[in-house]
């Protein structure tokens, strides 16, 4: 605290700079109590509840060797400008020790829109990557062999189909595909994309699709679902994940059901994609929860056979959100216990974020150090030893108890009245909504401490340095783009896009020809466009562009 | 606030000749309780007189600001001009308002032929704000051939919306069918329209048949010459229904036209609540004026609660009864 | 004399940035504030969102960013807005705003600038002032 006037006494000064505690309740908003004893353990049963790492219900790991069978994967997230400039980056990620790459997309290949969008052109390649076609993909991963190495694609509309079609291209065949992707559409409806511009009942139907499509033709393909990090990040708690999340998947499961699946053909394939945020002991929970909770669900719920469908990975990001811009060094101490949190809590995976995430799109210094980060908890401070090293904890396991039986309670209120209508009525958003509302207020009271933000804010700072790159490549691509539409076979094209406009009407699966009309060089937004007049809504979902040709004409 | 009556004169011109800026200034200055608005509100009174006025009301979440985005969509497409007057709520606590319909109407932002307008309540009752009636004079004025008037969904005190326009639809959600019979009296006197909205989940029909049943007892009541109230299925969300919606609604105003005695009798309704109010607004002006903080020595308002006048013959005083 | 005049404040995000966290907030601890927030969320035009502050006669205008395209649409906003008449509606900028870019914004005519950490003293102390401002210049201009 400053003051003005003469300097405090010594003694007041000391006994300011006590440090206490601003709040008994965890990060997401559960109540804890100053210990907790064998009394906690409630009804407890290890077999039932627990059981050792790699046996039902997986509360303590999903492998029974957990890291010494199999280390996470270290992985870095990159994404800029052209396909030449994220391969640069890709290229000095792997050097600096990574053992995974996750492309991100820019918000214009991200929201199937082309780089030739009159209204947000100017937005390509600035906060990702620009692929809106398939040829794009490909210049980006030239030489990579498809059915060995595993990019992880921060991508939902499409990404499989256009990966699938490069792979068509070169010849490779879709059951050797690897990879993954997060076909996760309602959780973009959710968080911010609204209900205009990705219908929730559109958002069901596309992941729906895409997942039947994944699961029968690319066994080997990893399906991020559902994509809880976006929810964390748009202002769900642990408890909020763990209900939301649930409620997606099995949503999309029933859908399955209904489509012949069987709950052993698809659950396998499904990774849960999470975060961590800067609640150590609440995450922790939340990962051990979460995977008991999957578990029942899905023997339960379900009536899975396949361990591996019982069993759920987990894909760590380390949250963006939790990161300060002021002093931005010490997000490097938010990442490094936030991905310990994942490795105590069992992850497959951890993305860790760059310190300079809030302040830009990470440059080559901070992505070298995040790797460092997960580099020094793999190989010096043990984490990855013994498997569920907290399990017994009287803490950890009351609060993984209590994180549960909250995301069953929210869940079973979310199913009541159904998840799509739950969305269209404002439910989820409103849960967002209060949760940031009331985290900017207890900032405001300092009940909430956030160092560097609402307490021990740095003074006057330099400007913190920012990533740039030549917009050269990318202007280059945008061109390319644009003489590839004039140079391709439009007649072809037309015919491609209008069979994906039809099967989609049709009520069928329509990604084999969203596959066809990429290699036939239909661009992103054209394919998705033809989806989405099939499902009754605009060509562009902002209603700037109208679609390029007639979808309903009969085809040549 | 006071404002220049000349510059007032001025944007009152330049509204009726279809300024959008200067319609929206007005509308803020009848907002703000200006005072000395009165001449150019009588001009463009006197310009008004056309706008087909549909009211759109029925509990939060029922889909209101979606449906009358269709609506728009639905007449743009028959080119015709169109206003909405959004109603939202004003925060009881600090007067604040978070007015979020427009949001809902995006599509139409960069059409010239759409002007959207949220207002919030400031504390009135009864779904609209105080400053509404005028505000519709200002959007006839300007020429709009549809003015979409959405109110806040506030239940039972919904009625107000029919002292303001020619078509009142009623909306319900699919869950609705429970709740019908407390209310059933309320409803059937504010609407000419209901309107299910996301007519394809699973509970909708349910309510389109309680509606219907509950609307065509009350019309042997009402006998053959009152509007027959109808239902109509929409889903706001693609669209569906809303032409049949919109025909409805011209079958509305054509009833007015043909039924003389009808439209004589709501129209006298509502210009009676309009000069009530334009009244009262001028009774709270002086009794400000007079009893005002500023004006110790005649506060009359003091005086009174003092007993040292006599209240009837001060409220009597203040209407002119004593000019 | 009436109380203050309430501040009508136009909310919104232009581009395809889907971040509504902060907006969302914002508009709900601005109402608070007894602001009314024309909210008009993510994913606006450069034209619409012009449309929005002449028909709801704004008396300032918020705009949130948290992608790196702040630079190209507020001068592509600002542009459209003294095309439209209404280039002296006064409109502050927040979210992600790199200290670097305070002097183009400035040049641009953008008063308000509210990066990371700001609070919502400071921002209703600038949008007291500069609606303020706005209405008393009208007045005499019109």
């Amino acid at each position: 605290m400053r003051s003005n006037g003469k300097p405090p006494s010594l003694a007041a000064s000391l006994d300011e700079k006590q440090v206490r505690l601003s709040r008994t309740r965890t990060w997401g908003g559960l109540e804890t109590q100053a210990s907790y004893g064998p009394n906690d353990a409630n009804e407890r049963d290890y077999k039932r509840d627990l059981g050792d790492p790699g046996e039902f219900p997986y509360t303590r790991g999903a492998y029974p060797q957990m890291y010494r069978s199999r280390m996470w994967t270290l992985r870095n997230i990159v994404g800029y400008g052209a396909p030449e400039d994220t391969r640069d980056g890709i290229e000095k990620t792997l050097a600096a020790g990574g053992t995974g790459v996750n492309v991100v997309v820019d918000t214009l290949t991200q929201q199937a829109l082309d780089p030739d969008h009159p209204a947000f052109g100017a937005e390509a390649g600035l906060e990702g990557c620009s692929l809106p076609t398939a040829r794009d993909i490909d210049r980006l991963l030239d030489g990579v062999d498809l059915t060995k190495v595993d990019v992880a694609w921060h991508w939902t509309i499409m990404a499989y189909q256009m990966v699938a079609a490069v792979a068509v291209k070169r010849g490779t065949p879709l059951d050797k595909l690897q990879g993954s992707h997060m076909p996760d559409h309602l959780q973009e409806t959710m968080c911010g994309w609204g209900t205009d511009l990705l219908p929730a009942q559109l958002s069901q139907r596309a992941t729906v699709d895409c997942v039947e499509y994944c699961v029968r033709n690319s066994p080997r393909w990893t399906l991020g679902l559902p994509q809880g990090y976006d929810l964390r990040e748009a202002g769900l708690s642990p408890v909020g994940e763990i209900a939301i999340g649930m409620a997606v998947v099995k949503g999309v499961l029933r859908d399955l059901e209904k489509r012949g699946l069987d709950i052993d053909q698809v659950a396998p394939s499904i990774a849960w994609v999470s975060t961590a945020d800067v609640d150590f002991f609440e995450e922790i929970a939340k990962f051990r929860a979460l995977r008991r909770m999957w578990a029942r669900t899905m023997r339960d719920g379900f009536g899975a056979q396949d361990p591996r469908s019982m069993r759920l990975r987990i894909a760590c990001h380390t949250s963006g959100r939790s990161l300060v811009y002021g002093q931005p060094l010490n997000n490097l101490s938010r990442v490094a216990v936030q991905s310990l949190a994942a490795l105590l809590g069992g992850v497959q995976s951890v993305e860790a974020c760059t310190y300079d995430e809030p302040i830009c799109v990470p440059t080559q210094e901070a992505r070298e150090l995040a790797t460092r980060t997960q580099q020094i908890l793999a190989n010096e401070i043990g984490a990855a030893r013994t498997a569920d090293p907290l399990g017994g904890s009287y803490y950890v396991e009351a609060l993984t108890d209590k994180v549960e039986a909250e995301a069953a309670k929210l869940m079973a209120e979310i199913e009541e009245i159904g998840l799509l209508a739950a969305i269209d009525a404002g439910r989820i958003a409103q849960l967002m909504d209060d949760y940031n509302l009331s985290f900017r207020r207890e900032m405001d009271s300092g009940e909430r401490i956030v160092i560097g933000a609402n307490a021990f804010a740095p003074p006057e700072e330099p400007p913190p340095r920012r990533f740039t790159f030549d917009p050269a490549a990318t202007q280059a691509h945008v061109r390319r783009f644009k003489e590839l539409k004039a140079g391709r076979d439009g007649d072809l094209v037309k015919r491609k896009v209008r069979d994906v406009y039809a099967t989609a009407k049709a009520g069928n699966n329509c990604s084999q020809a969203a596959i066809d009309a990429f290699v036939a060089d239909a661009t992103l937004g054209e394919v998705w466009g033809a989806f989405r007049m099939a499902m009754g809504r605009p060509y562009d979902g902002y209603r700037v562009i109208e679609a390029p040709f007639d979808f309903e004409a009969v085809s040549v | 606030m006071r404002v220049a009556e000349a510059e007032v004169k001025q944007l009152a011109e330049s509204a009726i000749a279809q300024d959008a800026r200067a319609g929206a200034r007005l509308i803020t200055l009848i907002e703000s309780g200006a005072s000395d608005l009165y001449p150019a509100l009588s001009t463009l009174y006197a310009a008004g007189g056309h706008a087909r006025i549909v009211g759109v009301t029925g509990p939060p979440g029922a889909g209101k600001s979606t449906l009358v985005d269709q609506l728009i969509a639905y007449y743009r497409a028959a080119n015709l001009r169109v206003a909405v007057l959004a109603v939202d709520p004003s925060s009881p606590k600090s007067g604040g308002a978070v007015l979020g319909d427009r949001f809902r109407m995006s599509q139409h932002y960069s059409d010239a032929g759409v002007f959207i307008r949220s207002m919030a309540n400031r504390g009135a009752l009864g779904g609209l704000a105080r400053s509404t009636p005028d505000a519709l004079v200002v959007l006839d004025a300007m020429g709009w051939d549809i003015v979409l008037l959405e109110t806040v969904g506030v239940g039972q005190s919904e009625i107000d919306i029919m002292r303001h326009a020619g078509a009142v639809l009623v909306l319900q959600t699919s869950h609705s069918g429970d709740a019908l019979q407390s209310v059933k009296a309320g409803l059937l006197e504010i609407a000419d329209i209901f309107v299910v909205n996301r007519a394809s989940e699973p509970d909708a029909q349910r309510t389109v048949r309680a509606l219907r049943e509950m609307v065509h007892v009350d019309a042997e009541r009402r006998g053959e010459a009152a509007w027959p109230v109808s239902v109509c299925e929409t889903e706001a969300l693609t669209g569906e229904g809303i032409a049949a919606l919109a025909a409805s609604i011209e079958r509305r105003f054509t009833y007015l036209t043909d039924n003389p005695k009808a439209r004589a009798q709501l129209r006298h309704m509502q210009v009676r609540v309009h000069m009530e109010a334009i009244a009262a607004g001028i009774v709270a002006a002086r009794l400000t004026d007079r009893g005002g903080a500023g004006a110790p020595g005649s506060d009359v308002v003091a005086d009174v609660a003092a007993r040292r006048r006599d209240l009837y013959a001060t409220a009597r005083a203040l209407v002119g009864g004593d000019d | 004399m009436g109380k203050a005049r309430i501040i009508r404040c136009v909310l919104g995000m232009l581009g395809t940035d889907v971040h509504t966290k902060g907006i969302r907030t914002l508009a709900q601890l601005l109402r608070d504030e007894g602001v009314e927030v024309v909210y008009l969320g993510e994913h606006n035009t450069v034209p619409g969102m012009a449309s929005a502050v002449i028909q709801e006669d704004a008396d300032i205008v918020g705009l949130s960013f948290s992608t790196a395209a702040y630079l190209h649409y507020v001068r592509a906003f600002r542009d459209e807005l003294i095309s439209r008449g209404a280039g002296d509606v006064p409109v502050m900028v927040g979210g992600m705003i790199h200290p670097d870019d305070r002097a183009p914004l400035a040049e641009m005519g953008i008063e308000g600038i509210f990066g990371p950490g700001s609070t919502v003293p400071e921002i209703m102390a600038f949008m007291s002032r500069a609606a303020d401002a706005y209405r008393n210049a009208g007045a005499v201009n019109s």
